[in-house]
């Protein structure tokens, strides 16, 4: 089960329908989408998002996860997919659009190339969701699974004073989103 | 006549033979079980690979209920034999309740003859399981290429067609780095395209390709698919991971040709994927590896990572895409009892 840090910003609604897209071209997008699907969330999944793609989003969903073969796919290295990736936010936050952060591949996407992607990206969210240990939890999956071993999320999101939920399998997000976005779930 | 001359006249008599038994293709131990309809060769979607190691045998297993065309291919690389096992285990005790499934456990035959010990000089040569009866089953454990023998010398770059993609040389023979292949091409190439033949007579809807990497491996425990198949894997790892089996998602890279996932899933209307499972016997590190009993990654384990991943693959793909294209197929068995098991008492 999902468990929510309090902050002392004013809690956001979250509003439909949402953008998903990846900052690191993983294919933790692909399966944020899964997570939206089953949660009965209005949401358009666009691997590389333009800025273009924005208008008529409330919210941005972006997955942080850095996979070579998705950065080579996308004729980019990861300076290249960070600048794009901020130019997307500024541009969300210009629009008036909420920002999900989540990292949902765990200990996989971890790593120098990725842990740049979320040092960058954390802090600019509203929202962190992250398949990872929480402190003073138990941690009951799988070992590489745990996101968030080293507790990095936890310190972005106690520095920036932006609420987290962590999950501890890809799906447990699904509860996250129906909170989030008040809807009802999705049947099966 | 003198005995020199008889001696001589032997041995071009033994040569001839011998000749003769390397260009045809390798046998294995796989006793089809009653799920086979039909046996079928390679060559019959290629002509010209009959009457060579490049020809293997193709399990064609209908169902009752008519559905969609599904390929299963081991032994694309057959030092990577959890997926020539899941195949084989697959010909020898699954039914299909719904479509059609073809079943290649060694989709490069010519590799599966010998172990050059690519990864680690150490790895068998065979391997062996005990059946129920008591019975001692041996197994190649083959190579990650086509004998050396078996087609023209190496040239210095491989140069994959059409792409143009340059490889070192010795890729000239990786079964994964040649398709689509080429119908008057290398062994290789052939192989490929006999492949590509039958995706297309077949009208097969679904391809998963079986593979292992090396514990530590990038891939290991990694389901790579075709950006047209990403949301299918994507809702079937996440089913997975609700199980306890964790793997990782990658999609077929736009810059590297030649692989099943890519090429496949480019060029006909198959849904492709790959899924790697990590083989103790491709870890460099490891002297003398159990390819059967490593207590980190035993073969039964690996074998019930590959099926338990294709049944997820096929429930999604019935999910999504609709249930008249739908494969599905059962073992007189949970597939979960295959999870810490002796792998050999499921075989006949």
């Amino acid at each position: 089960m999902a468990q929510e840090e309090a902050t002392q910003a004013e809690p956001v609604v979250f509003g439909q329908p949402g953008l998903i897209t990846s900052i690191g071209q993983s294919a933790g997008a692909a399966q944020a989408r899964v997570v939206a699907i089953k949660a009965g969330v209005d949401a358009t999944y666009s691997q590389r998002a333009t800025i273009e793609e924005l208008e008529g989003f409330a919210t941005l969903i972006v997955v942080l996860g850095a996979s070579s073969k998705g950065l080579g796919a996308a004729g980019v290295d990861v300076d290249g997919e960070i600048a794009w990736g901020i130019g997307l936010v500024e541009k969300a936050r210009e629009l008036g659009i909420h920002v999900i952060a989540m990292h949902i591949e765990g200990g996989a996407r971890r790593g120098p190339s990725s842990d740049l992607v979320v040092k960058t990206f954390s802090p600019l969210a509203d929202y962190l969701i992250v398949k990872g240990s929480e402190p003073d939890v138990e941690w009951t999956a799988d070992e590489a699974a745990d996101g968030n071993a080293d507790g990095l999320f936890t310190t972005i999101a106690a520095e920036n004073e932006i609420p987290i939920a962590y999950v501890q399998t890809t799906l447990g997000a699904v509860d996250v989103f129906i909170e989030l976005f008040a809807v009802q779930p999705a049947e099966g | 006549m003198p005995l020199a001359s008889i001696g001589v006249g032997l041995l071009v008599v033994f040569a001839t033979i011998a000749t003769a038994c390397a260009a045809t293709p390798t046998s294995h131990d796989i006793r089809p079980g009653y799920g086979v309809s039909e046996i079928r060769w390679l060559s019959d979607y290629l002509p010209a690979l009959r009457d060579t190691p490049g020809d293997t045998p193709i399990y064609v297993m209908r169902g009752q209920e008519p559905g969609g065309a599904f390929l299963l291919l081991g032994g694309t690389h057959p030092n990577e034999i959890a997926g020539v096992m899941a195949a084989a285990l697959f010909v020898e005790r699954a039914t299909v309740a719904r479509g059609t499934v073809y079943v290649i456990p060694h989709a490069n035959n010519s590799a599966s003859r010998y172990n050059s010990g690519v990864f680690n000089r150490t790895s068998p040569q065979w391997f062996e399981l005990t059946n129920d009866a008591g019975e001692v089953r041996r197994f190649h454990y083959g190579d990650r290429r086509t004998q050396p023998e078996d087609q023209e010398a190496d040239p210095e770059v491989f140069v994959h067609e059409p792409s143009g993609l340059e490889l070192e040389g010795a890729e000239a023979r990786n079964l994964n780095r040649n398709h689509p292949g080429k119908a008057d091409g290398t062994l290789t190439q052939q192989i490929s395209y006999a492949l590509f033949s039958l995706v297309e007579r077949e009208q097969v809807g679904i391809l998963v390709d079986m593979h292992e990497s090396s514990l530590t491996g990038r891939l290991a425990n990694t389901v790579v698919s075709h950006p047209r198949a990403i949301d299918i894997a994507a809702f079937a790892i996440l089913d997975l991971e609700m199980e306890g089996l964790a793997l990782k998602q990658e999609v077929s890279s736009e810059e590297f040709f030649g692989l099943s996932h890519r090429e496949f899933g480019d060029r006909t209307n198959a849904l492709a994927f790959l899924i790697e499972s990590a083989n103790p016997g491709q870890e460099a590190s490891i002297e003398n590896p159990d390819v059967v009993n490593d207590p980190e990654a035993p073969l039964c384990d690996r074998v019930y990572l590959q099926l338990r991943t294709i049944e997820a693959i096929l429930a999604n793909h019935a999910l999504l895409e609709g249930s008249a294209n739908a494969v599905e197929f059962i073992f007189p068995f949970a597939s979960t009892e295959l999870r810490g098991g002796d792998l050999g008492t499921f075989l006949r």
